[in-house]
This record gives structure tokens, sequence and C-alpha cells, in this order.
């Protein structure tokens, strides 16, 4: 089944990812005591393959770190990180990027801002959601975006992606943060914000 | 450049297709040397759910063997000929376990190639599958040559000559 959705939704839908990557920047500016510039949020609605082909270089090597949400709908979030990107991050931290621990400091980051988005999304919403514990995996990039749009489309072939880029102020740091929410989560979301109706194209 | 759910066959030399970061999906290809032609399906899931059977055959395992067995005969590969390499089904997250229809697509993805292989008697001459790696597939239609590799790596032989690779 193929889904379409209106301007109006996915306007309502942007402006929910602003919120949500608004307060995620904000708990990632207060652990690293630096600011975090957000841009406005994209929101794309398109084919699996336009999807991987949109997020960039398709064997360029990256770290993403992905934190699964269930609750009353399903959701992954998705942070990708480039590798120089993801090393000045943990040196910030205070952790060797190479080791373990510079992994865990990885996922620990985003647990933070995956919870702190959800958790204005849950507020705008009053939907409950349950982030899973986080995971780390450093590969190519449209490895791990596909890992990532698959099982969550499921049978539906487009997927709804919200996705803003942050910034650490001072530091080479940029990386993207992208909400991926199964199409049952996005009829839910969009029901809870008055404006559901979405019927299959 | 063969993407997501899509298939390709080709018989002009020359020709090289690709599939680039397969993660959980599998990387097809079916080639017979002996003509030059080869073909490549990049398979995102095992099994056409109900709802959508016959609106995107390259992307289910199920139908994809048929369908790109299919093209290659078309362009005059012999049956008894075509050899089979199957490239992907990594699991890269561990998500999802405990949750039903989630579980290791990647997986399930290989075994559905496979049987779908069995069915239709082509034979599997080499692969690179399982694993948490991501992988690119590089099929050299003229020569037969199949390549995979993996992040950070170089192109390994998986069929066919490396020295052409």
């Amino acid at each position: 089944m193929t889904k379409q959705y209106s301007e109006l939704q996915l306007d309502a839908l942007r402006e929910l990812a602003n919120i949500g990557s608004g307060t995620a920047a904000t708990a990632l500016a207060s652990m690293l005591g630096r600011t975090v510039d957000v841009n406005v949020p994209n929101v794309h609605a398109m084919s699996l393959a336009d999807a991987v082909d949109a997020a960039g270089p398709p064997e360029q090597y990256v770290t993403g770190v992905i934190l699964p949400v269930e609750g009353d709908i399903e959701a992954i979030v998705l942070m990708i990180f480039s590798l120089d990107g993801a090393d000045t991050l943990c040196r910030l931290l205070g952790v060797d990027p190479a080791t373990e621990i510079g992994r865990s400091a990885l996922g620990e980051i985003g647990n933070i801002l995956g919870t702190s988005y959800i958790g204005a999304l849950g507020m705008m919403t009053g939907l409950a959601f349950d982030p899973c514990p986080p995971e780390t995996a450093t590969d190519m990039l449209a490895a791990i975006v596909a890992s990532v749009l698959v099982p969550t489309a499921g049978t539906s072939d487009i997927a709804l992606l919200l996705d803003t880029d942050l910034a650490i102020e001072g530091a080479e740091c940029s990386f993207s943060f992208m909400f991926v929410p199964t199409a049952d989560g996005t009829d839910e979301v969009l029901l809870r914000l008055g404006l559901g109706d979405v019927g299959p194209a | 450049m063969v993407r997501m759910g899509e298939c390709a066959a080709s018989r002009s030399a020359g020709d090289v297709l690709v599939s680039i970061g397969l993660g959980s999906c599998i990387g097809l290809a079916l080639v017979d040397a002996a003509v030059g032609v080869g073909g490549l399906a990049h398979i995102m899931l095992p099994e056409t759910p109900k709802s959508e059977v016959g609106t995107a055959p390259a992307r289910y395992a199920d139908t994809a063997v048929d369908l790109l067995l299919e093209r290659v005969l078309s362009l005059g590969a012999v049956r008894r000929r075509v050899e089979a390499v199957l490239v992907g089904g990594a699991k890269m997250f561990a998500f999802g376990e405990d949750g039903g229809s989630r579980l290791d697509i990647g997986a399930r993805n290989e075994s559905s190639t496979r049987q779908a292989l069995a069915r239709c008697g082509i034979p599997i001459s080499g692969g690179a599958t399982s694993g948490s790696r991501g992988r690119t597939i590089r099929v050299v239609v003229e020569s037969g040559v199949v390549t995979v590799r993996e992040a950070g790596g170089r192109d390994e032989a998986l069929l066919g000559s490396a020295a052409s690779a």
C-alpha cells in the first residue's frame, strides 16, 4: 500500500520535529556545556530506495546510533555521525573514540538525544513512548539506513523521515538526527494532532 | 546501480551491475559467464505480503528469484549454466529480536532466497552473507566475475577470475 501525506500533515510533522530536535539539542548543549545549533527539520515521505539515496554517499563509512522506540507507536531514532564527528564528540566527552567506552558514550548521547526528542513528541501528542537500549554500528551509510528503514516500513514502500542536522558550536561536529515512525505510527501521531484521516492514496 | 527493491540484467560488454551498501538486504547475482549475461536483484524482504502480490516482485525473495532468472534467460543465458551468488543478509542491529516480524530480516532474506534458488534448480557458487557488516556487490557482466566489498575493505572475487575484478 502506498501512502501519501498532505502538505498540512507534513507541516505539522515538521513542527513536531522542530520542537523535538530543539529539546534534544538543549539536552546535548547542557551536557557538553556548548551551544548546539539546530537547522529547520526536513520531512520527507519517499520510497525506501530514494530515502537511502537521500541520506548521502552510500558507501561512506559512518557511525550510526539507533534508538528503537516502542509503546503507543513504533519508531526508530537514527543518528548518523561522520567518523570525524564521532571522534570529536567523544573527545568533548573526554573518552577515547577507538574504545568500547567511546562506542558506549555515543550510544549514550543517542539515548539522551533520542529520549529528549520523543519526550517532547509525547508531551505534544499525548502518546506514551518507551525507548529501548541504544545500539551503535560503524559501517556503510546505505547499509545502516536501509537496515533501519526496511523493518520500519514493513509492507509500505514509503518511508517517512523527520530529519534535522545538529552542529556543536566551536567544534567540527555535526550530525544528522532522524525520526522514522512506522506507517501506523505516523497515522497515530497525525490522529492525535487532529489531522488524521490519512487514506490510502 | 541496482537500488533497493530493483533488479537489472544485461548482456552488454562493459556493463557492471552494482548494489552499494547491502545491510539486511540480499544482492542476488545470476550469471552465465559463457555468454556474458549477468543479472542482479536487490532483495529487501523474504516474502511477498498478501496485500502486495504482483506489485514489486524484485523486492521480495520469493518472487525476485523467478523474475531475475526470467530476465537473464531472455537475454540468452542457458538455464543449466546459470550460477548464483548471494551477498548481504547481515544483521546490523539486534533490535526487534523479541518482536516477531522484525526478527532478523537478513537471515530470513537469505534462507528465503536459497529456497527459491533450490526450487529453480540454480546452484549457489559463492557468497558472503550474514555477520554484521554492510557489503557492496559488483557483477561484471561480460566476464561473469562477481565481487564483494565490506565496509573499509577491498573487492574480493566470489565467482570468476579475480584478475579482471
